[in-house]
């Protein structure tokens, strides 16, 4: 009597000419992972957000999406460079600092209305944002980019072509980048390895007067890479805190 | 006056090493001289020091027979009759030794100053210069005459070696021309003055009868390093005619220019870079010469209306790569472009050492330095110039304050003592204007161009205030404030009450 194995290679030589290696699982690649530094969160993702490719965090205003950015751009700045591309130049040194970022390792794009601009060239934010990322993708040595489409109007968001976000996937890949796009809602569809939904779940306060963190929640909306195992299945949320810098010891 | 030792002159023989000594002595009162042809034949004497102290520091010949001396003062020099007194001048004298130099240097470009006190004094790298001068005795009178023409005399002194050349020189007057194996003869009947001694060991050896360098020179050796120490085989071999000496010629500061003027005014950025391109073809070529490489290069454009349109490049490292350079040049201009037609255009590059960067199999990546500068060039030519750059926060209590720097690869961080994720700002740039309703001194509702905002709950105030004995003080109320806004979604907000004006505004949102 054949053995399962023997059977199963007679089945695949027999249609292999239409169908190669049919019950042979694909081999998965391993994709290396870069902590976010915050444990939950690292829990949920098994490691953190995967290297050379697009990540996005999305969710309404105030629901922690800047807040998980900086906490993982603050980790790859110890010792790499990183770039924020910064579309409604919303961006705060004072909390970057305050989450630990090292400002010397930032390069920070603060894009700005045509208006503004010596040069009268129409572009508007988002093209600028756009082109500075693809500049940065492919310059290479970044560790992680941070495209922040955070104020952007979703449906600004979704004109963004598709070929930018394949070009970037590609660009993210061979230079070994984590790509962070923040928004309101997903915009890189197929090219995003990653989808984080954040939300806000609560305030915490102190003596009615004093605001001293807020407490998030943060889904896995969609992965590409995931590494499916017969154990017991990862929960799909998580919930994390952020504290007020004022909680510890020194105000943001 | 051409005088000889030892051997025929002619029989001098360029070898691997041959030096010229030219010595112009009693210099200040040269320098003064060279510009007052009234005054030849006339004593000099030439003074220096405060007014009232003022003592003679320099002479000429006629001066001397006269009875004047150095370290006269001006009471005892005036009272020598037909005697002509003038004040020193450091910048005749300067400019005296740059012709002096000048004129040398068309002889040799290997040429090192020894001058001292009031002697000024070349030594010349001579060899090799046969077929261009012809032999020694004759290069000599070709210097002197050099010399004569810019009005300085001057003795000059060849020999193979650098110090025999420089002794004899300042002690000789005319050419003295010292072929090899005779240095020692050549020196003997020299005051052992010459040599670098201090006073101690000056009287030291006149204790000894030493007085020439000729006497210094038969001491042996051992005896003499044993008395005086290891300096003594120095002076020894001074007076012997044989100490080693490395030439450490003068180096003319290199400027990296480069400038044309074109024929036509010139108005199209492709006109300008293929003139830029050769030019920092020239500079880099310039510049490799000396094993060196361009740290910046400044672009300056004279314009039509005499007007000029500076520019500058800066490399994050000092690069030779011309495709590079023409590269940030060309971002450069475009990002900057001149308001008018460009008349002439001049680089200017300052030079930098080679960079040599180790790099590292495990060395996290960063940024390749060259590609950054032109990635940063174009970022910056997107978004404009004071819009790229890492933040830095500025030392003061105002709240968002901060300036933008260059972005440079370079440099360690601090390790960062946060471990926990703190709540961050997004700001609102500029703040946007809101009118607030207050209800118990709190704000309950809030509204401005495009929304309204129910608040749920607001904590505060915080106040802050400062600068106030300037125009930039400020006297602010922060309130941490969560809102439902007209969709029904819940935002968190810094909403500020500026107490000078009296007005509201958003300040930043919580993310």
């Amino acid at each position: 009597m054949p053995s399962s194995a023997a059977l199963r290679l007679q089945i695949e030589r027999s249609v292999e000419h239409r169908f190669p290696s049919a019950l042979t699982p694909v081999a998965r690649t391993i994709r290396e992972v870069a902590p976010t530094g915050i444990a939950e969160v690292d829990a949920l993702l098994d490691g953190g957000l995967p290297v050379g490719a697009i990540s996005e965090i999305t969710g309404p205003e105030s629901s922690g999406r800047t807040s998980l950015a900086l906490a993982f751009v603050a980790r790859r700045t110890a010792d790499q460079m990183c770039a924020w591309v910064d579309v409604a130049d919303a961006f705060d040194p004072e909390s970057a600092a305050a989450n630990g970022v090292a400002l010397q390792h930032l390069l920070w794009v603060r894009c700005c209305s045509a208006d503004r601009q010596v040069k009268a060239k129409p572009w508007s934010r988002l093209d600028q944002a756009l082109r500075a990322t693809d500049l940065l993708l492919q310059a290479g040595g970044f560790a992680a980019i941070v495209l922040d489409l955070a104020d952007t109007a979703p449906e600004h968001g979704r004109r963004i072509p598709l070929a930018s976000w394949f070009r970037f996937r590609q660009a993210a890949d061979s230079s070994r980048c984590c790509l962070i796009v923040l928004g309101k809602a997903g915009y890189a569809q197929s090219s995003a390895a990653l989808v984080l939904e954040c939300a806000s779940v609560r305030s915490e306060t102190a003596g009615g007067n004093l605001l001293r963190g807020f407490e998030f929640n943060v889904q896995r909306g969609r992965e590409r890479f995931t590494h499916f195992s017969a154990g017991a299945r990862k929960p799909p949320a998580s919930t994390w805190s952020a504290n007020a810098a004022w909680k510890s010891d020194r105000r943001a | 006056m051409v005088r000889k030792c030892g051997m025929e002159i002619g029989q001098a023989r360029m070898k691997d090493e041959l030096y010229a000594c030219v010595h112009v002595s009693e210099f200040p009162t040269q320098a003064l001289l060279r510009l007052r042809p009234d005054l030849k034949g006339k004593p000099v004497v030439v003074l220096q020091g405060e007014a009232t102290q003022e003592a003679v520091c320099s002479m000429n010949q006629h001066a001397r027979r006269r009875g004047a001396s150095l370290g006269m003062t001006r009471l005892d020099a005036e009272g020598i009759t037909g005697l002509v007194l003038l004040s020193r001048s450091p910048q005749g004298e300067e400019a005296a030794r740059a012709i002096l130099f000048e004129c040398a240097a068309t002889f040799s470009p290997r040429i090192e100053d020894v001058s001292h006190d009031t002697s000024c004094a070349f030594v010349l790298d001579i060899a090799g210069t046969e077929r261009l001068f012809g032999p020694p005795l004759q290069f000599a009178e070709r210097l002197r005459s050099a010399m004569e023409n810019v009005g300085l005399h001057s003795s000059i002194a060849v020999s193979m070696n650098f110090d025999t050349a420089r002794l004899k020189a300042s002690a000789a007057r005319g050419i003295v021309v010292i072929p090899q194996g005779d240095e020692a003869a050549a020196l003997a009947n020299q005051p052992i003055a010459e040599l670098p001694l201090d006073e101690k060991h000056l009287e030291t050896l006149a204790i000894w009868g030493i007085r020439t360098l000729g006497e210094l020179a038969a001491l042996p050796e051992t005896e003499l390093v044993t008395r005086l120490g290891q300096d003594a085989s120095k002076w020894r071999d001074l007076a012997k005619g044989t100490a080693a000496h490395t030439l450490q010629p003068i180096e003319p500061a290199l400027l990296l220019q480069e400038f044309c003027e074109f024929e036509t005014t010139v108005e199209r950025m492709d006109s300008l870079l293929f003139i830029g391109a050769r030019m920092i073809d020239c500079l880099v070529a310039r510049a490799a010469g000396h094993a060196l490489s361009l740290a910046s290069l400044t672009v300056e454009m004279k314009l039509e209306g005499s007007r000029i349109h500076h520019g500058k490049i800066r490399p994050a490292l000092p690069s030779t790569d011309r495709k590079f350079l023409l590269k940030l040049l060309q971002l450069e201009i475009a990002a900057h472009p001149p308001p008018a037609a460009v008349i002439s255009l001049t680089l200017t590059a300052e030079a930098g050492l080679s960079s040599k960067v180790q790099l590292g199999l495990f060395a996290p990546q960063t940024p390749e330095p060259s590609r950054l500068d032109v990635t940063l060039a174009r970022l910056k030519a997107i978004v404009g110039d004071d819009r790229v750059g890492s933040p830095e926060l500025d030392d003061t209590h105002r709240p968002g304050s901060f300036h933008m720097t260059d972005f440079t690869v370079e440099g360690n961080v601090p390790a960062s003592k946060t471990s926990h994720a703190r709540m961050a700002l997004r700001r609102v740039r500029p703040p946007e204007p809101v009118r607030v309703d207050l209800r118990a001194t709190k704000p309950a509702f809030f509204r401005n161009r495009e929304n309204s905002f129910e608040v749920i709950a607001a904590y505060g105030p915080w106040k802050t205030a400062g600068c106030w004995w300037s125009t930039e003080g400020w006297d602010i109320e922060e309130w941490d404030v969560l809102a439902n806004n007209s969709n029904g979604l819940t935002v968190a907000c810094l909403l500020v009450h500026d107490r000078t004006h009296n007005e509201w505004r958003i300040e930043a949102h919580y993310d």
